[in-house]
């Protein structure tokens, strides 16, 4: 094996190895917890006596894979790339270090706390991605707040003169998580079709004004580090936070198209969601001219690949919902697996790779523990294949589940229909989370696993460079 | 930009603006729409089985949102603002796996077919994929002065003894048949 770019080790202050180490061990307990319990799901799809529990119910389990594969694996493995960022951007150690723990240790105890009371049936309503009941909530909120004093603390204390573009998006995640989650969980007006209203803002809100410039702002520190030359134009990532911010929270309505909902207020998220475009690809193609040219170093990476593929579906997935947003495809579309396609493409595809290829990239720099390539690479090809199968499959049988109801048949039409593409799903999903095992592995090699050092030379612990 | 406080507020203060503008002010607008004539809060039965609804996640698979299109004609008139003034919390669902529920009290009267399809889905409909409820029910040796005993076809019940509907199976059967629409015209106040 050739000498990898990402075999430099950065220069790490211990407790900040530390930090960023447990942030990535609890995020990815949550990967694995809230993909099993995905698997649980996909196989109740064709086998529909099996599991039959409260317990292990359809309509409990639902809401704890998505919340926890929001909350516990993505925001927690983000959060923990996103201060190791700040402290590299910024040239100094994380600042205020015990707000970052609490916010780890409440991160988690949200986690366990919304797991458990979603099992057991106490939620905040069947609303996708607020299902936590406020009390949890709350605890999430805290640990948002006490990580966001760290992050501010690391970008006011730094030693660089600018404030690194990457610092920019994750602060305004931050900054604009808070005031969305105060924002939604006020009861005083959301009452019916109010309640609808807030609904569609929250949710598209979470998942873009909080992952999304969570992993561009990661993916602008670490891909330039990894392929060694600038971002391609800080400009582009400059308009791209100011447009996301712009059209982003506008679009939520685009959920409950035909809906009551006023039908203006659908139209207008609408047309703003065609005006994401600007910053989609202002970032996607920003990414990708920074790449252009330099495809060997990508070849040779193990970080860079997940990197690509984040790109891509950021790219590919966020154009693909501007384009479903319009009334003549949601007409057919609307209400079917093909939204359940799109937000794996995104939440999966684009999310979850770019929190691969940021702690690929950037844990190793800071504990000098290298994963093992073969297993990187089967965990890049399990998860690759397995999603982009999944999106295929369950965007073919939305269409059908769609036609079938246009076509006036009776419902049990479009179950029939969409049953072959569901069971398929669930071999697809089996490949997704053997490559989250594979993962998992490589994250202890990273983290708890012995250093290279001492395998190689067999030299005591202490002597391991920090 | 290297001042990291203007960029903090600015970003607070217009995401802030947006939280208003997109979130509060159309929330508070549509939490004051008056209910149509005949909708009505639900009885306390009825509201129990909706809270039974919503704990178990129905609203995952079946939609409670008439839309003014053509294939949604099967499940009743378009729905509107009136109709969901005392639906909190709201479940108009985003995910159709299986059919609109909105009329469903309409659409099936029956008692008797909710108990059995909450049992056994399978029982009444071959090609269902709806998990089953087994826990709103109890199995007894033998039904005890006024158990509701659920009659199931053979080969879906138990070996030995019958299924009768508990406390919770009735009150959510209860909010499932108060599931009716009010006429948009000529319809009366009652």
């Amino acid at each position: 094996m050739s000498v990898f770019v990402e075999l430099f080790q950065d220069n790490v202050e211990a407790e900040d190895i530390r930090l960023f180490s447990a942030f990535t061990l609890t995020a990815t307990f949550w990967l694995l917890l809230s993909t099993f319990v995905a698997l649980i799901l996909s196989f109740k799809f064709p086998y529909p006596d099996w599991a039959t529990s409260p317990f292990l119910s359809f309509g409990r389990l639902r809401a704890i894979h998505t919340n926890d594969a929001f909350y516990g694996w993505a925001s927690v493995a983000l959060s923990g790339a996103a201060l190791y960022v700040a402290s590299r951007s910024s040239g100094i150690p994380v600042a205020a270090k015990r707000w970052a723990w609490s916010g780890l240790i409440l991160f988690n105890l949200a986690a366990v706390c919304g797991t458990v009371t979603l099992d057991l049936g106490i939620n905040n309503g069947d609303q996708e991605y607020r299902e936590w009941v406020w009390w949890v909530t709350i605890i999430f909120a805290l640990a948002l707040v006490t990580t966001f004093i760290s992050l501010l603390a690391t970008v006011v204390r730094r030693v660089e003169r600018e404030i690194y573009i990457s610092n920019w998006y994750t602060l305004g995640a931050f900054i604009f998580t808070i005031l969305l989650g105060i924002t939604a969980y006020i009861p005083a007006y959301q009452h019916g079709l109010g309640q609808v209203a807030l609904q569609g803002f929250y949710m598209h809100n979470a998942v873009g004004m909080w992952f999304t410039f969570l992993a561009l702002g990661v993916t602008y520190y670490a891909l330039p580090k990894l392929l060694n030359r600038p971002i391609y134009s800080y400009a582009l990532g400059v308009l791209g936070f100011w447009t996301n911010l712009l059209f982003y929270p506008v679009i939520g309505a685009h959920h409950y198209e035909f809906s009551p909902l006023p039908w203006w207020f659908q139209t207008l998220a609408i047309v703003f969601s065609v005006g994401m475009l600007v910053p989609v690809w202002a970032g996607s193609g920003n990414f990708f001219l920074t790449m252009r040219g330099h495809w060997e170093t990508v070849r040779r990476s193990y970080a860079l690949p997940f990197m690509v593929v984040g790109v891509a579906y950021y790219f590919l997935g966020s154009t693909q919902g501007t384009v479903e947003s319009f009334r003549s495809l949601q007409g057919i579309w609307h209400l079917t697996n093909f939204t359940v396609g799109h937000s794996h493409a995104t939440m999966y595809g684009f999310i979850t790779f770019i929190s691969w290829g940021a702690i690929y990239a950037l844990l190793p720099r800071a504990t000098g523990k290298h994963p093992s390539a073969l297993a990187t690479g089967l965990h890049f090809w399990f998860a690759l294949v397995g999603v982009t199968v999944y999106i295929l499959l369950l965007s073919i049988a939305g269409t059908e589940q769609g036609l079938t109801w246009a076509a006036g048949n009776p419902f049990i039409a479009s179950v029939e229909a969409a049953a072959p593409f569901w069971l398929a799903r669930a071999v697809a999903g089996t490949l997704m989370f053997v490559s989250h095992l594979i993962f998992a592995y490589n994250v202890y090699m990273m983290t708890l696993g012995p250093s290279r050092e001492t395998m190689r030379y067999e030299r005591p612990p202490e002597s391991v460079p920090a | 930009m290297n001042n990291v406080w203007a960029l903090v507020a600015a970003s607070a203060v217009i995401y802030g603006i947006y939280c208003i503008l997109m979130g509060v002010a159309p929330g508070a607008a549509l939490s004051r729409v008056p209910p149509l004539p005949g909708v009505h809060p639900l009885a306390a039965r009825e509201s129990h089985g909706r809270d039974i609804y919503v704990a178990e996640g129905c609203s995952y698979c079946h939609t409670q949102q008439v839309r003014p299109l053509a294939q949604d004609q099967v499940f009743g008139r378009p729905s509107v603002a009136g109709d969901y003034v005392y639906d909190t919390p709201q479940l108009l669902g985003t995910e159709r796996t299986g059919p609109d529920l909105t009329s469903i009290g309409s659409r099936q009267p029956s008692e008797i077919w909710q108990y059995i399809h909450l049992w056994d889905p399978r029982a009444v409909v071959h090609e269902s994929i709806m998990p089953r409820y087994t826990w709103l029910f109890q199995v007894k040796d033998k039904a005890g002065p006024g158990d509701v005993i659920v009659p199931l076809p053979p080969g879906y019940g138990p070996e030995k003894g019958v299924v009768v509907a508990t406390a919770d199976a009735k009150d959510l059967v209860a909010y499932l048949e108060s599931l009716k629409q009010v006429p948009l015209t000529g319809g009366q106040a009652k």
